[in-house]
């Protein structure tokens, strides 16, 4: 329990210390009375009405005061106004939360479901050929960027490409056509997983290839360990001594994987929607810091802070709850 | 490494050592990894630096005549083809890559200077210290790094134009800056570990029995023992920094307009791809290969002095 409280304040203050910064730095050079709303709004615009925007959201304040302010707005869900999109930015998010959750989630099970599987059986047969050739393959993944990975991927599956090398005419692609703007699942469920299939597939390999490296590795050295020697010994299928046995006690450090991932999967949707032109949070962010828009900015950020925090504490509490060992040393520490 | 770890005053005794280190493991062949990381960047590097006295490489701006809309496939004409505007891909990924190494290269070292600093600190002093470095880091690797990247580039942007003494920085350390931040936070938290299980070694207690202040014992006799960890480290760091430039550069982050980077290459041509793939394709694989090669001397690094590579 000491513990959990110890991790809570943790969590706090690299919260608190983290959407700090991110408006300090967001809001730098705008020094001059009237500036952040002048910026804020855009060029013609009133007198009254920045004065308006400074007085209503405590612009001309010191970063302290805007902050607290604005973090007591950001807790009750009224993140501010953004006038480029006129919009609500807590509707704006809202609005676009649902196609970067949706293009991690996928991802995540996607690459689950590649790894699991690869990396058991590499493990089984240790230094064995398919081992041998899948580790060169899972190393060739985890070294490739987002965005080296997107266009060779659009150019095998989004459209039929004819390739002229001489004489050689080769066709390919065309399985995954982009159809419209149906992004959402509502809208037409064929459509919306023709569009999610390539970029989920950028994002998904090199995390595949990511967990299966880490899995593989734990596990060769789980099946050394003596408590699978006795389960053979007594006779337990050698199926079940791998699946069972050996994957349950290896599980934790894919769960270490994917916990530490999840800030890594954020960068990853960034690239990935502003290369597929996703209505998501990822492309919304990098569109505000250009503009400067910084509202946008600073929830955005602080959405993303707690995210990837809360998930490395919900991992950590999550081990002591699969791992008895863990739960008993920090018991007595 | 070894030769900084020998005792240089005795060199007298040379013959019966590596009698007594030969039955420890006989000395492996490189891996054909290896020997093709190591060529590949060897190569690229001298390329790219060279590349304004060497015949065969164009001018990255020179444009050649003729060939299609979209320019001419790859062929002896030029090697990887010429992009929309007839500019030589060839020429421009080369010079790319000069771009590329520098970035990584500088924002590496930048990174490895202040994460050690930090880390045998923390790792050292223990205590507050501790405390405030691993809240450092916390915060660091709680935003994510590309985010943060992108935060910090455009942002200083702004910040250069009304501070006068910040004229010196151009575009390119601007991304430096910001990457060798990124960088810094893994890099202490393996120095700060490895720092905590060797203050508890002997040497290290000799070297305070016998009255060494604080600070030498942190840079003369724990930081040369670090030195394996951290290069490993920061081969892999090299390699996620390069692809995070390329990421940067896609995102409309890069260097000035007009200068080719890999990233910029795969941005400006990946709208035609369907018509002339080479143009997007080569910057694709150059920078993959680059990233990869970096990726295999790291591993291979990390089997030779057997260290784990946690958070990175």
């Amino acid at each position: 329990m000491r513990y959990v409280l110890q991790r809570l304040l943790q969590f706090l203050i690299v919260f608190f210390i983290v959407t700090f910064g991110v408006m300090v730095l967001i809001r730098l050079g705008l020094n001059a009375p009237g500036d952040p709303a002048r910026t804020l709004l855009g060029g013609s615009v009133s007198d009254e009405m920045i004065a308006e925007y400074t007085n209503k959201y405590r612009l001309d304040q010191n970063y302290l005061v805007q902050y607290l302010y604005w973090l007591g707005n950001f807790l009750q869900g009224d993140m501010g106004f953004s006038k480029p999109n006129s919009m609500d930015v807590s509707k704006l998010v809202l609005s676009r939360v649902m196609v970067t959750v949706l293009l991690g989630i996928y991802a995540l099970v996607l690459a689950l479901i590649i790894s699991v599987p690869l990396a058991v059986r590499q493990a089984w047969k240790r230094d064995g050929r398919f081992d041998k050739s899948a580790s060169i393959v899972t190393f060739g993944f985890v070294s490739v960027p987002g965005i080296v990975l997107a266009p060779l991927l659009v150019l095998v599956f989004v459209k039929k490409t004819e390739f002229t090398v001489g004489n050689y005419v080769l066709t390919i692609g065309g399985w995954f056509p982009r159809i419209g703007d149906k992004i959402y699942p509502w809208q037409d469920l064929g459509a919306h997983f023709q569009n999610f299939f390539v970029p989920v597939l950028v994002l998904a390999l090199p995390l595949a290839a990511i967990y299966t490296r880490i899995l593989r590795g734990d596990m060769v050295q789980t099946l050394q360990a003596d408590f699978i020697t006795l389960a053979s010994a007594k006779g337990v299928p050698p199926r079940r001594v791998l699946w069972v046995h050996a994957l349950r006690n290896s599980l934790l450090s894919l769960l270490t994987a994917v916990g530490g991932q999840i800030g890594g999967i954020v960068g990853g949707a960034l690239i990935v929607e502003s290369y597929f032109a996703m209505p998501g949070m990822g492309n919304l962010l990098v569109a505000a810091i250009l503009s400067r828009d910084f509202f946008i900015v600073q929830s955005v950020a602080a959405i993303l802070v707690i995210t990837v925090v809360l998930t490395n504490l919900v991992v950590d509490l999550l081990y002591a709850v699969l791992d008895p060992r863990i739960r008993h040393a920090r018991a007595l520490a | 490494m070894t030769a900084t770890l020998t005792p240089a005053e005795a060199p007298a005794p040379a013959a019966p050592e590596p009698a007594a280190a030969a039955p420890r493991k006989k000395r492996k062949r490189p891996t054909f990894g290896m020997i093709f990381a190591v060529t590949f960047l060897v190569g690229l590097t001298f390329l790219a630096f060279f590349a304004d006295y060497l015949p065969f490489i164009r001018y990255p701006d020179d444009k050649i005549k003729g060939g299609a809309r979209y320019g001419i496939g790859p062929g002896w004409e030029a090697w990887f083809g010429t992009e929309k505007l007839g500019r030589d891909v060839f020429a421009r990924c080369i010079y790319g890559a000069k771009y590329s190494l520098q970035i990584g290269v500088y924002a590496t070292i930048i990174g490895l200077i202040a994460g050690g600093f930090l880390g045998v600190l923390a790792g050292y002093y223990r205590g507050w210290v501790d405390r405030v470095v691993s809240i450092i880091i916390d915060c660091l690797l709680a935003i994510p790094a590309l985010l943060f990247a992108i935060l910090l580039v455009n942002r200083l942007d702004d910040v250069k134009e009304t501070a006068e003494w910040l004229n010196w920085l151009t575009r390119q350390w601007q991304i430096v800056l910001a990457l060798s931040i990124l960088a810094t936070a893994p890099l202490a938290r393996i120095v700060r570990a490895q720092t905590m299980s060797l203050r508890e070694r002997e040497f290290v207690l000799a070297a305070r029995s016998l009255g060494a202040k604080p600070a030498r014992v942190m840079f003369r006799e724990i930081l040369p023992s670090l030195v394996p960890a951290m290069l490993t480290v920061a081969f892999t760091a090299l390699s996620i920094l390069i692809a995070s430039e390329g990421a940067l550069a896609f995102l409309g982050l890069g260097l000035e307009i007009g200068t080719p980077t890999w990233g910029t290459l795969i941005q400006e041509n990946r709208t035609k791809i369907y018509d002339a793939w080479w143009a997007t394709i080569f910057p694709c694989l150059m920078l993959f290969l680059t990233v990869l090669s970096f990726n295999i001397i790291g591993d291979g690094l990390s089997r030779r002095f057997d260290i784990r590579q946690a958070g990175v």
